[in-house]
């Protein structure tokens, strides 16, 4: 965790999606183009109700959902208002989203227009039968297609997106998904692992017993394949899920949720932290749109964070970076004394192959990364 | 006194008991329509829900017979279960007569059979009753054939009845008046009274039941309890209706209920005789006799912050749950809890839903367990129900388990299976008796030790319901029996030890092991969960070391939820127990103790 937030992050939720995935629990709708003018407005109003905003950003996030469902114009009117309304510094780094069946040389000619810098392709595997599973609009090929295209046309960054953790997958299937990467060579990849939600499709299957989850060990066995097969790809692991062919090429934006660095989200759903507090927006469109429009800022609820939470996040977080957590730095931001209360602790998972021995420092090995929310759950803080 | 009818119902489980008790009140009219709820007699919520009777409780009606005269039918409702029979035992010795149900489906059932000797035992007169005749499947003839065969009572003296649909109820009602007979006693002799039940009243104290042998119980006299010499002032004396029916005095013969203004459970003894202060009788009535538990477990709080709760409510409990004892008992694993005795298993588990109902408490188990008599090689003897007072194997010269005559009822079709379910359970001798067409009897000698766990459930999927099983203690027999330590990760769990006979060691070994290694969550070691004798591994399973964390996607720095999961999890091992460095969660405990063994 490197010390000092430098500037505010930006995220803009585009709730928006061609259907709703299967295994999806976030603040998603199919919407039609009257829907998605609504929203664009609604947003806009939201944006125009944020001039007290003044940290400044650097990072812009269009995340969803797909920005892709929304057209150029309904971007640049975004952007503008942004720009418009928000102390967005000079060259801001632009983050955008996109599903490979969106992708045309067209549309990524119009998003590198629009100034984005890094863009992450919700490719999820390369494998037909694992995306049919996953209820996703693309196959194999076209995800292929569209990581190649983006690559030719000079993106700073692409960034694909893999899951893994799926039913039925092995790590042969895994793999399969992996050479595709080795052999593409995108500049980044997220690599998530299936997560079964309440309330959505799959976590109804599996109550039915149509759909099983694999059982830790083999999760564990996949993990490590994601480190393996993408380490042969020129990919490091900077996070729990996240991994960059250099440091110039790790996500900027997400760095800053795990660097407990400010930042603003715009849109239903999305979250905002101010250092001091955390508020979120209401999930459902309708609700959202609502309040925005009217000239309320469409905030659910609010939580202000007292320094013992700050000090759980802090820890929660930073020992999910491969960089780890400085011990020093800790102390002086959060008070808490890390290495004096948990000596016996340390040395134990020092000892278990989860933490490297490196003075000053909580740094997980591979191994560590994996159980990284587990071996937070083991620090005292008081 | 010629008026008066002391009675109870005597039955099987499940053969109507509590249905024909809610049909003679409702024929005498002691509980209006809007009262009125089927089984009166059983108040506890869990009674009701079981469907049996596990507290006696009496009830007085009124009931004008053909003869012109009005009766007071004191109704003592008993319990039917086998593990109850001291209950029955001290209900039985407050009446004159009793009512002996049988199905007239099922027919005569082992239960019945025990509770007629019982009630012969103890003078009383017999009304038999023939209940469930509108079923389909009655057979009122063999049933009476049963009666004649079995119970040896006069067959044609059996009244039919459909309790459940009003059937035959008057007929009863006249049979109680003409066959059982009145309450007898000198009403000018010295007070006599049997202490049959007692309650506790939040406003009142405790209120005792009484059935009055000889004198008469005035309010405002003094009296004193024979055996524990207390003597106490009597506030109020009265009938138990659906409420309270205030008097001056009890005469003799009556069954009612005293409140004294004693306010401490421990100070009451049921089967004690009150007897007046000033003029007391010669000697206490017979009846006083502690029941004798042959099932033992400690009960520890689910949070150890809730034990002054369990201790609070285990006094209670014991108040009208006289074969209840217990003790302070204290687990490294489970904190303070209490060593409890129970009369059988049923007894057991209705104490812990009593526990939990009643009080509201989650509680820990430990495996129950029997008396066992060990004669160690210096020549004395001990008797030791609790594996942590378990002797030094090589102090041990030999040990006694007590052994159990259980007779088991199945119809022909299924005499092998409860035969071989017998044989499975170390039963020492069998042998087969045939009673009536297409009825035989299993009579096993076997320990107790092996009727602890599920042998009972075993017995009815193994007969389709149709087996019925009792038991009677018998003796104490040589068995080579062993204390099984569990451990997790190397570390004893002094709650999960147990007792048991070296053939069954292992098995039960096996099941504890596989079933801790399924409930404990993994940790960032490998952790061996094993059983032992001694230093002698006899069952292992592994829980392998946690690899794995379930990484949902922060999105869209939703960093709350996952704040919140993290103090849920850390809050979470706070509460599991912690054995060594292994944190046990208390369902763990729950889940290995619950389930039954194979």
């Amino acid at each position: 965790m490197s010390p000092g937030p430098g500037s505010a992050g930006l995220y803009v939720h585009i709730p928006f999606c061609s259907a709703v995935c299967p295994y999806c629990d976030f603040a998603v709708t199919v919407g039609n183009a009257a829907a998605r003018a609504d929203f664009v407005q609604a947003l806009c109003a939201e944006i125009a109700l944020w001039t007290d905003w003044c940290m400044p950003i650097d990072t812009i996030y269009f995340g969803g959902g797909t920005p892709s469902a929304l057209t150029t114009a309904q971007l640049t009117t975004v952007l503008t208002q942004l720009h418009t309304s928000l102390p967005i510094t000079a060259a801001p780094k632009i983050f955008f989203e996109a599903n490979p069946e969106d992708v045309t040389p067209e549309s990524l000619q119009q998003w590198r227009g629009l100034g984005v810098n890094m863009l992450s392709l919700g490719v999820q595997s390369f494998v037909d039968s694992e995306l049919r599973s996953l209820g996703r609009r693309h196959n194999g090929a076209q995800a292929r297609r569209a990581v190649d295209q983006a690559l030719q046309i000079g993106f700073e960054t692409v960034s694909v997106d893999i899951m893994f953790g799926l039913p039925k997958q092995t790590v042969e299937s895994l793999r399969e998904s992996l050479l595709v990467v080795q052999e593409l060579r995108p500049q980044h990849v997220s690599c998530y692992q299936l997560t079964i939600h309440d309330g959505t499709t799959f976590a109804r299957w599996r109550a039915r017993g149509k759909l099983t989850e694999l059982d830790e060990d083999l999760q564990a066995d996949l993990y490590g394949e994601v480190h393996t097969g993408l380490q042969q790809a020129g990919l490091h692991a900077y996070e729990v899920s996240n991994f960059a062919r250099s440091d110039a090429h790790r996500s900027a934006h997400n760095l800053k949720y795990w660097q407990h660095v400010p930042y603003l989200g715009l849109g239903p759903s999305a979250h905002s932290f101010d250092g001091e507090a955390r508020w979120w927006n209401h999930r459902d469109n309708r609700g959202y749109i609502e309040a925005a429009t009217r000239g309320r800022k469409p905030i659910a609820e609010r939580e202000q964070l007292c320094a013992a939470d700050l000090a759980l996040e802090g820890l929660m977080l930073g020992i999910r970076t491969a960089e780890g957590i400085e011990l020093q730095h800790f102390k002086q931001r959060y008070q808490v004394d890390l290495l004096a209360l948990n000596l016996a602790l340390i040395e134990q998972l020092i000892e278990r192959g989860y933490l490297q021995a490196k003075p000053g420092w909580l740094t997980p090995t591979r191994a560590g990364l994996g159980v990284a929310d587990g071996m937070a759950a083991e620090f005292a803080l008081e | 006194m010629k008026n008066v009818r002391n009675f109870c119902i005597i039955a099987h489980i499940d053969h109507g008991k509590s249905t024909l008790a809610d049909r003679l009140i409702q024929a005498c009219d002691a509980v209006s329509v809007r009262e009125f709820h089927d089984q009166v007699l059983d108040t506890m919520e869990l009674e009701r829900e079981r469907g049996i009777t596990i507290k006696s409780n009496s009830m007085t009606l009124y009931y004008e017979a053909k003869d012109g005269e009005t009766y007071r039918l004191n109704l003592i409702d008993t319990p039917g279960h086998v593990d109850f029979s001291h209950e029955v035992r001290r209900s039985l010795l407050a009446c004159d007569g009793a009512i002996i149900i049988v199905d007239a489906s099922q027919g005569v059932e082992a239960q019945t059979v025990a509770n007629l000797y019982l009630a012969l035992e103890h003078d009383l007169t017999l009304l038999p009753v023939i209940n469930k005749i509108d079923l389909p499947a009655a057979d009122v003839e063999r049933v009476r054939e049963e009666i004649d065969e079995d119970l040896g009572l006069d067959p044609y003296a059996a009244i039919p009845i459909s309790a459940k649909n009003g059937i035959g109820i008057s007929e009863v009602l006249e049979g109680i008046v003409e066959q059982l007979p009145a309450p007898t006693g000198d009403p000018e002799a010295p007070l006599q009274a049997l202490v049959f039940d007692a309650q506790y009243d939040s406003y009142r104290g405790i209120v005792l039941s009484c059935r009055v042998r000889q004198g008469e119980l005035k309010a405002g006299s003094k009296v004193r309890f024979m055996h524990s010499g207390r003597e106490y002032l009597i506030d109020e004396v009265g009938y138990n209706g659906m409420h309270r029916e205030k008097t001056t005095s009890l005469p003799t013969g009556a069954v009612g209920y005293v409140i004294t203004g004693i306010k401490t459970i421990r100070d009451v003894t049921i089967g004690d005789t009150l007897t007046e202060s000033a003029r007391p009788a010669d000697a206490p009535l017979p009846g006083y006799q502690p029941a004798k538990p042959v099932v033992f477990s400690s009960i520890y709080p689910m949070t150890t912050d809730e034990y002054p709760e369990l201790t609070n409510a285990i006094e209670k409990l014991a108040l009208n749950d006289a074969a209840l004892v217990y003790q302070k008992d204290a687990s490294a694993a489970l904190g303070f809890g209490f060593r409890c005795g129970f009369l059988g298993l049923l007894h057991l588990d209705i104490v812990q839903e009593r526990l939990k109902r009643e009080f509201e408490l989650s509680l820990v188990l430990s495996a129950p367990s029997v008396l066992y008599n060990v004669t160690l090689k210096n020549g004395t003897v001990v008797d030791v129900d609790n594996p942590a007072n378990w002797p030094e194997p090589s102090d041990i010269e030999q040990v006694e388990e007590p052994f159990i005559k259980a007779s088991i009822m199945v119809p022909e079709n299924h005499l092998g299976a409860a035969m071989t379910l017998c044989r499975e359970h170390r039963c020492a001798t069998i042998q087969t008796n045939y009673l009536s067409k297409g009825r035989m009897e299993v009579v096993a000698e076997m320990p107790l030790g092996e009727v602890l766990f599920d042998f009972y459930d075993k017995l009815k999927s193994a007969t389709r319901g149709y087996g019925s099983f009792d038991y009677e203690p018998l003796d104490y027999r040589i068995g080579d029996i062993v204390k099984v330590d569990i451990l997790v990760h190397h570390e004893r769990v002094d709650a999960l030890a147990f007792l048991a006979h070296s053939d069954k060691a292992r098995g039960r070994a096996m099941h504890y092991s596989e079933q801790l290694a399924k409930s404990i969550p993994r940790h960032q070691f490998k952790i061996p969960v094993q059983g032992a004798i001694g230093g002698n591994i006899i069952a292992r399973s592994t829980i392998n070391a946690f690899r794995k964390d379930v990484t949902a996607k922060c999105y869209g720095g939703d960093i709350s939820r996952k704040r919140k999961l993290l103090e849920k999890q850390k809050k979470g091992k706070e509460k599991m127990k912690l054995v060594g460095s292994v944190q046990i969660p208390q369902e763990a405990f729950v889940s290995v103790l619950r389930t039954d063994t194979p």
